[in-house]
């Protein structure tokens, strides 16, 4: 009667989902992110999407958005998606690395995760929580592109059928986006003894290695390629692109990703619970 | 023979620096609970901890049942109760422990009554859907005792199973422990001596990381002289020493602890030593509290001519 592995990661994942969505601190957070959510589309999604369309309808030759540096949201067939790409480009990578930041240090710090590891792999309990953060960061993020999808059919809803194609990209773009930025805390969540801990080392490592990478690729330009190993190099580059285009630079994070993974599970596989 | 559930080869383990355990060698086999006992920092939870998976070893391997701690082989039959885990505040006890049944393989509805009886064991049916928060001191270590019974293990490694919890539970574990021993071995880390001395026919005894096998004899029926150790109410122990020392048979009287005789003699010259004492009592008009053969736990262990 012994579960596999594969079952081990269903049932662990699954009590995570439960831990993010049916307890009372999961609660707050979600209804703190959506009445934050709330009043972002209300005031700058909106109004920024308002001008964007009013200024197609002057055909201006240079938008407010070029000279602010976001003129690829004139790219998007839909100004409100334009407009939430670059928001979630910025917001979503900052929350992952406080929704994720608490994988397993709490637990292995109360002595909890004793209880788990006895009755299944470390394998599945560092894979299951990852795979469990990443699910419900990416029911947030569903959350928001429909609510935007809400927004866009309010004003016009004859963009539905523009609408549809793009919302499945923004989607799958943001789940890789914080993608590496989950696995960089499991990794920290595996040796660090709290959530803050984990936090203050995401921003203190994400910092280092940014100042250091560039500072290297700097005087010695073919080391220039180290810089794909900052979670969130990409985005500036991202945040340039619009449509089926922004998938071009998917392999970035799923690379990061995948040394970061490999990194948490070594630490996970040694640490003492 | 079947193989050993346990076997520890030259098992050292180093925390930062400080040895916790070293060259620990045993094998262990399943039969009635065994008691691990030792002073504070000798090294005891640092064995039950790469005995569960939760520590490697700085050096030394170890098998349990035939594999190393941790594997998956391994769940469903080891369990433990670690010294100071505490569960999920945020989930309530069934929730936790039917998480738990289904880790160990159960299906929804087998993990939904096996959390039930476990909890019902411990009396904590009614508490099944509090938050640990919510319980006292003794109530969660009950729980956490009762984690460690789901899906009947066969071996649980306790540690500190009965520290702060009251007499009456403290009775109801180890009825337990005795109940369920003919199907589950227990391997129980304690100070509780008397505790131990009622449950274990095995004591593994650590000092400063190292096992102190010639420490530990239990088994005197190979030793040439016997022990009886005698409890009796108010008495001058002068006046006892002085009658009991000349019956036939007696070697030496000790009296450790107020009231508490040991008398050491010969079995070959006095084999009813038992009859002979409680007649010396009798005949002096002297009340005794209990009488009992061998020595106990505490005085094997820590008695200076032991």
């Amino acid at each position: 009667m012994q579960p596999a592995f594969f079952n081990h990661l269903l049932l662990i994942c699954a009590f995570e989902l439960k831990r993010g969505f049916a307890t009372r601190k999961s609660i707050l957070s979600l209804v703190t992110f959506a009445v934050i959510w709330y009043f972002i589309l209300l005031y700058p999604l909106r109004f920024a999407a308002e001008l964007l369309v009013q200024e197609k309808g002057l055909q201006a030759e240079l938008s407010i958005f070029d000279v602010i540096g976001f003129g690829s949201i004139q790219h998007w067939p839909i100004p409100e998606f334009g407009v939430f790409w670059h928001f979630a480009l910025m917001i979503f990578p900052m929350l992952s690395i406080m929704l994720a930041a608490d994988q397993t240090c709490s637990d292995r710090e109360r002595g909890t995760l004793r209880f788990i590891v006895i009755r299944s792999s470390r394998n599945s309990v560092f894979f299951g929580r990852f795979i469990g953060a990443m699910v419900i960061q990416a029911l947030w993020i569903s959350a928001a592109a429909f609510s935007t999808l809400g927004l866009t059919l309010t004003r016009d809803p004859s963009l539905l059928s523009f609408a549809i194609p793009d919302l499945p990209i923004l989607i799958v773009n943001l789940i890789l986006v914080v993608l590496p930025f989950t696995a960089m805390m499991a990794a920290l969540s595996a040796k660090v003894k709290s959530t803050r801990q984990a936090t203050l080392w995401a921003i203190l490592i994400w910092m280092f290695l940014a100042g250091i990478i560039s500072s290297l690729a700097y005087y010695l330009p073919v080391l220039a390629f180290l810089k794909c190993l900052i979670p969130g190099y990409q985005l500036s580059d991202m945040a340039q692109l619009s449509g089926w285009r922004t998938l071009s630079l998917a392999y970035i994070p799923l690379l990061q990703s995948l040394i970061l993974l490999i990194l948490g599970r070594w630490i996970m596989a040694r640490q003492a619970l | 023979m079947s193989a050993p559930i346990i076997q520890c080869q030259q098992l050292s383990h180093i925390y930062s620096g400080k040895v916790a355990l070293n060259q620990v060698s045993f094998e262990l086999d399943a039969r009635e609970p065994i008691g691990l006992v030792g002073p504070n920092g000798a090294g005891k939870t640092t064995l039950l901890s790469i005995l569960s998976g939760f520590l490697h070893p700085t050096s030394g391997t170890v098998r349990v049942f035939g594999h190393p701690p941790g594997s998956a082989q391994l769940i469903g039959k080891i369990s433990a109760l670690p010294q100071d885990a505490r569960l999920d505040p945020s989930f309530t006890l069934a929730e936790q422990l039917v998480f738990y049944a289904r880790l160990q393989g159960f299906t929804r509805q087998q993990a939904v009554l096996e959390a039930s009886r476990v909890l019902e064991i411990f009396a904590l049916k009614d508490a099944a859907h509090e938050k640990p928060l919510a319980l006292s001191h003794g109530m969660a270590k009950r729980v956490a005792i009762a984690q460690a019974l789901i899906g009947k293990p066969a071996l649980v490694l306790l540690d500190e199973p009965t520290t702060g919890l009251d007499p009456m539970n403290v009775r109801a574990v180890r009825s337990i422990i005795v109940e369920l021993s003919s199907t589950t071995t227990f391997v129980i880390s304690s100070h509780d001596l008397a505790e131990l001395d009622r449950l274990c026919q095995q004591i593994l005894l650590l000092e400063n990381g190292i096992l102190q096998i010639d420490k530990v004899r239990v088994n005197e029926q190979q030793a040439t002289s016997r022990f009886i150790t005698l409890q009796m109410e108010n008495c001058p122990a002068a006046e006892v020493i002085a009658k009991l020392i000349v019956l036939e048979g007696v070697l030496q009287i000790t009296n450790p602890q107020k009231n508490e005789f040991i008398v050491e003699y010969n079995p070959d010259l006095q084999p009813g030593m038992d009859l002979q004492l409680m007649h010396c009592i009798q005949t002096n008009h002297w009340q005794y509290r209990q009488l009992s053969h061998g020595k106990t736990l505490e005085e094997k262990l820590f008695s200076r001519n032991s």
